[in-house]
């Protein structure tokens, strides 16, 4: 998977987000470092904000093209 | 033989901390599995380690228990924590000690040994 389509995903599912970034850490396209911030996260906990991003991705985490993800997420407060 | 669902169920509602990771403790097989378990070590807790590795169908009733869809998973007395990313994070700030103190008590260090079971 391309870092721009997983960029794509989560783009939609955080439009407003002013800081989104994409590291494949491999290089192998399936091992993804993602960074997000948005309004969406502002006072949840981080489990809650975990699973928003969980749900933008979940086509390619169920069907394994993602193999590995690490996420980090940050509200705008 | 109890359904794998209902043991899976039954190892979150049981546990103290259960950690559901590929491999084992001593044979870690997945550097996320890792990072919670050192985490998890680091605060002291409890760890009850269950392998997903040995059937897919481990992994996939795990996530429709939990609806959340990576591994590892970190439950404590009965309650989703999260994966590594969170179990780190809140382990830096200080949170993961707090947690575990308030949902098993100030003495949860040393109560139990770490420990391996398994779901088939």
């Amino acid at each position: 998977m391309s870092v721009e389509r997983l960029r794509g995903l989560l783009e939609q599912a955080f439009p407003d987000s002013p800081e989104l970034s994409v590291d494949d850490r491999t290089g192998g396209g399936d091992h993804f470092q993602v960074t997000v911030t948005s309004t969406r996260f502002d006072g949840l906990p981080l489990l809650e904000q975990h699973r928003l991003v969980n749900e933008a991705l979940a086509a390619p985490l169920a069907d394994g093209t993602i193999h590995e993800l690490r996420i980090k997420t940050k509200g705008t407060q | 033989m109890t359904e794998l669902r209902e043991q899976i169920e039954n190892v979150i509602a049981s546990e103290e901390v259960a950690l559901f990771m590929k491999g084992t403790p001593q044979f870690v097989m997945c550097g996320n599995s890792m990072r919670a378990l050192e985490a998890l070590r680091r605060a002291g807790a409890p760890v009850t380690a269950v392998d997903v590795l040995p059937d897919p169908r481990i992994r996939q009733e795990l996530s429709a228990v939990s609806s959340w869809p990576t591994i590892p998973q970190v439950f404590v007395r009965g309650e989703l924590l999260g994966g590594a990313d969170i179990v780190e994070e809140l382990a830096q700030s200080g949170e993961l000690e707090q947690t575990l103190t308030n949902k098993l008590g100030p003495d949860y260090r040393g109560a139990a040994a770490e420990r391996v079971v398994a779901v088939t």
